[in-house]
């Protein structure tokens, strides 16, 4: 699991590659809450390299999601790749988060 | 197994370096010595017999005189005819070693004396006597003794003979002319003859030795033996005879260097029968007399010195090596002794027992290096093992309580199998499978009002200890809300209400919750972001259930969550599964996948609800080939019967 974390447009863009499962979890938890607890308002996870997110991984993207919520910050998902659009399906995520094709759409909206 | 001590190595290697030295040192000197051996007895062997020669010439130039000054006597006539005898007897008188001595004039000299004028003087016994020389029998002036002084005219030694007549003694007679003027005209006008006794050639001989049996000998200017220790040789045989006998042409050659009078020291090229193996032989050339002195001795004798010291040294080598090992033995196990003890304690350490004494080493050496390693790592491995033991102690305790807490959990869920022997409306079977000890995957079943059959499944996020508790909570909760409620929509919402307040840990449950109506086959569910279950429908269609809009429990209070239904008919079964069967992965990462898992059902659609889940697992045994199992896996069947 890699984290790459950039600036764009006021978006602070996220890029993760790998697998998120109960191993790396924690160490992707700590990087995104890194990014929030600086103060960015609006994030993008790029989720283009992410090729594997287990419940524990699901777990991280909910509490960001929450995190955002509490201080009325923005958190866009984009590049899902269809295994992982399809586990945001079946888990009902796909109704809580907001996910677009690619960055550019993620940045218009 | 000690077959090789490691003194028994070394002293092996120091022997052999210790015997290879030596080898070499022994080659050089024996070498050297042997040359220089060799050089010294040449020196000697030459000094002998020219030691030898100058004495016996000393002798014969010293007789050589007499009838050489009694020559020129007769030439200067000094002497009257009838003096000579008076003489020649002084002369007898004053010279032991002259046995005899005469004047022989040529044949008719004096006319008035006749033929023959030789007076002679010798001795007989203690006398001397005196004779005339020469008549019909013996006409002296063809004998050689005359007549090569004559021709040569020069003095000349006769061949050593044997005076019969005298004594038996070795005689040799040595003829010089004289010359008197006959008409103011130098002539040759006889011989002066001395004989002389050879024993005191015999003895001078007979002093020579040299090394053991080594001996010198004289042979005439024929090659007659004059003097040898084989009394037999003497006069009877010459060194070419004895050659021919003994079929020795080495022999040969070097008695015709000798009687050329030449002088060499060499190996002799031949054998003898006195000493049998390699002889060595030194020459010489009387000058006077022409005879030729050998010195001879065998080369064993020659080096008999070597030999012993070679012998003595050898002796003192073996003793000396073998000393050598003792030593190297003594003190490699004196070095090494610490060795054994320090393998016997690693034995005991290794068995356990830390506090074994180590050998005492006294030394400040390797040996002290190997004790302060040693001492340091039974401290290290002694505190180790305790720590080790603790957290092994530690680590069982958890362990224990782990398998405790699982036997609790499984308590927790239905576990007896068929469930209801007394309701024929519905069937069930279900397993579950923790990727740990405890796990966060739950399944619960039960009857509501006697006709209304529950069910649920979920999966909490996670796994381990923190899902199981999450999991043991969600249960409960499930169990005290369906006491009230019936309508699956409202338990889910309220269950979610619950679990929502005060998670400050996020943690959520993915959630499938069913209500089936046992006398109308009305099936009521809400799935809260769980895999959609799979229907299988008595006439063989499989159908998965659509993808839920809800999201699963725990995440926001105020969630809504709404319920749907589906009539089932008598013989429809629903198979429900938890991620841990879609998502098992194998080495290569690969995902078990919706496809396999509606494969395997579409292939078991006939099958009952333990063989349809048995056949599930063998299906994901085949996918994960031994790979870990990574999540929880939970599956469910339900059969309605009608």
């Amino acid at each position: 699991m890699n984290v790459l974390v950039t600036s764009s447009n006021d978006y602070t863009i996220v890029t993760i590659e790998g697998r998120i499962d109960a191993t790396s979890s924690n160490e992707f938890e700590k990087s995104v809450m890194e990014v929030i607890e600086e103060g960015n308002t609006k994030i993008i996870l790029d989720c283009s390299g992410l090729n594997y997110i287990s419940s524990s991984g699901l777990r991280v993207f909910l509490i960001a999601l929450k995190k955002m919520k509490a201080i009325k910050g923005q958190l866009k998902l984009c590049n899902l790749q269809p295994v992982i659009q399809g586990i945001f399906d079946v888990s009902g995520f796909a109704t809580i988060f907001s996910i677009f094709p690619d960055q550019k759409s993620a940045m218009e909206r | 197994m000690k077959t090789h001590t490691l003194s028994s190595h070394i002293i092996s290697y120091v022997l052999l370096f210790c015997i290879g030295l030596f080898l070499v040192t022994f080659s050089i000197y024996y070498y050297f010595t042997r040359s220089t051996i060799q050089e010294t007895t040449k020196e000697n062997a030459v000094a002998l017999a020219n030691n030898t020669v100058n004495r016996i010439e000393l002798v014969l130039n010293t007789e050589e005189r007499i009838p050489e000054i009694v020559a020129k006597m007769l030439e200067s006539s000094f002497l009257d005819r009838d003096s000579l005898i008076p003489f020649l007897k002084s002369i007898l008188k004053n010279n032991k070693n002259i046995c005899g001595s005469s004047i022989s004039y040529e044949p008719n000299y004096f006319p008035d004396k006749g033929m023959f004028y030789a007076p002679y003087v010798f001795r007989q016994g203690s006398k001397i006597r005196s004779t005339m020389l020469g008549n019909e029998n013996y006409e002296y002036a063809f004998m050689d003794w005359y007549q090569i002084p004559k021709m040569t005219q020069t003095p000349y030694w006769s061949e050593p003979y044997f005076d019969e007549g005298g004594g038996n003694m070795l005689m040799t007679t040595y003829s010089v002319p004289f010359y008197t003027y006959k008409k103011r005209e130098r002539t040759f006008s006889g011989v002066v003859t001395i004989d002389i006794s050879l024993e005191w050639l015999t003895k001078i001989m007979s002093t020579v030795k040299i090394f053991k049996t080594g001996y010198a000998f004289l042979i005439s200017q024929n090659g007659t033996i004059i003097t040898h220790p084989n009394k037999d040789y003497v006069m009877n045989q010459s060194i070419f005879t004895i050659a021919k006998e003994n079929n020795q042409p080495g022999m040969r050659d070097i008695g015709r260097q000798m009687i050329k009078g030449g002088g060499n020291f060499a190996s002799a090229d031949f054998k003898s029968k006195w000493h049998p193996g390699k002889l060595w032989i030194n020459y010489k050339g009387l000058p006077s007399s022409h005879w030729s002195i050998g010195v001879i001795y065998p080369e064993s004798e020659m080096f008999a010195s070597l030999h012993q010291i070679n012998i003595i040294l050898i002796c003192l080598i073996v003793v000396g090596l073998f000393l050598l090992s003792l030593f190297t033995v003594k003190i490699i196990r004196k070095l090494t002794s610490p060795l054994k003890h320090f393998a016997d304690s690693a034995r005991l350490i290794a068995a356990g027992d830390f506090n074994v004494q180590l050998p005492e080493i006294k030394t400040q050496d390797e040996m002290k290096e190997l004790y302060n390693s040693f001492s340091y790592m039974q401290k290290e491995l002694a505190e180790y093992i305790v720590s080790l033991k603790d957290t092994t102690a530690a680590k069982e305790k958890i362990e224990s309580e782990l398998r405790i807490a699982s036997e609790i959990q499984m308590a927790m869920i239905p576990h007896i199998f068929p469930p209801f022997p007394d309701l024929p409306q519905v069937d069930v079977f279900a397993v579950l499978k923790s990727a740990k000890e405890v796990g966060g995957d739950l399944y619960d079943f039960f009857v509501i009002d006697g006709n209304k059959f529950c069910f649920a499944i979920g999966d909490v996020s996670g796994k381990g200890v923190p899902a199981s508790l999450f999991m043991a909570v969600t249960r409960t909760l499930v169990r005290s809300i369906s006491d009230k409620e019936i309508s699956p929509s409202v338990i889910v919402s309220t269950l979610n209400k619950s679990l929502s307040s005060n998670n400050e840990s996020s943690m959520f449950v993915t959630f499938f919750l069913g209500v089936l109506d046992l006398a109308t086959g009305e099936l009521r569910y809400s799935n809260a972001g769980h895999n959609p279950p799979v229907v299988i429908r008595g006439n063989g269609d499989v159908i998965m259930f659509e993808k839920t809009k809800y999201i699963p429990v725990g995440l926001f209070e105020d969630f809504d969550y709404g319920e749907l239904s589906l009539q089932l008919a008598p013989g429809d079964k629903i198979f429900l599964y938890t991620d841990g069967v879609s998502e098992a992965e194998n080495v290569e990462n690969k995902l078990f996948g919706e496809d396999n898992l509606m494969k395997v059902i579409g292939e078991n659609v006939k099958a009952s609800p333990r063989d349809l889940i048995h056949n599930m697992e063998v299906g994901l045994a085949e996918h994960v080939k031994g790979h870990t199992q990574s999540d929880d896996i939970t599956m469910m069947t339900i059969v309605y019967n009608g």
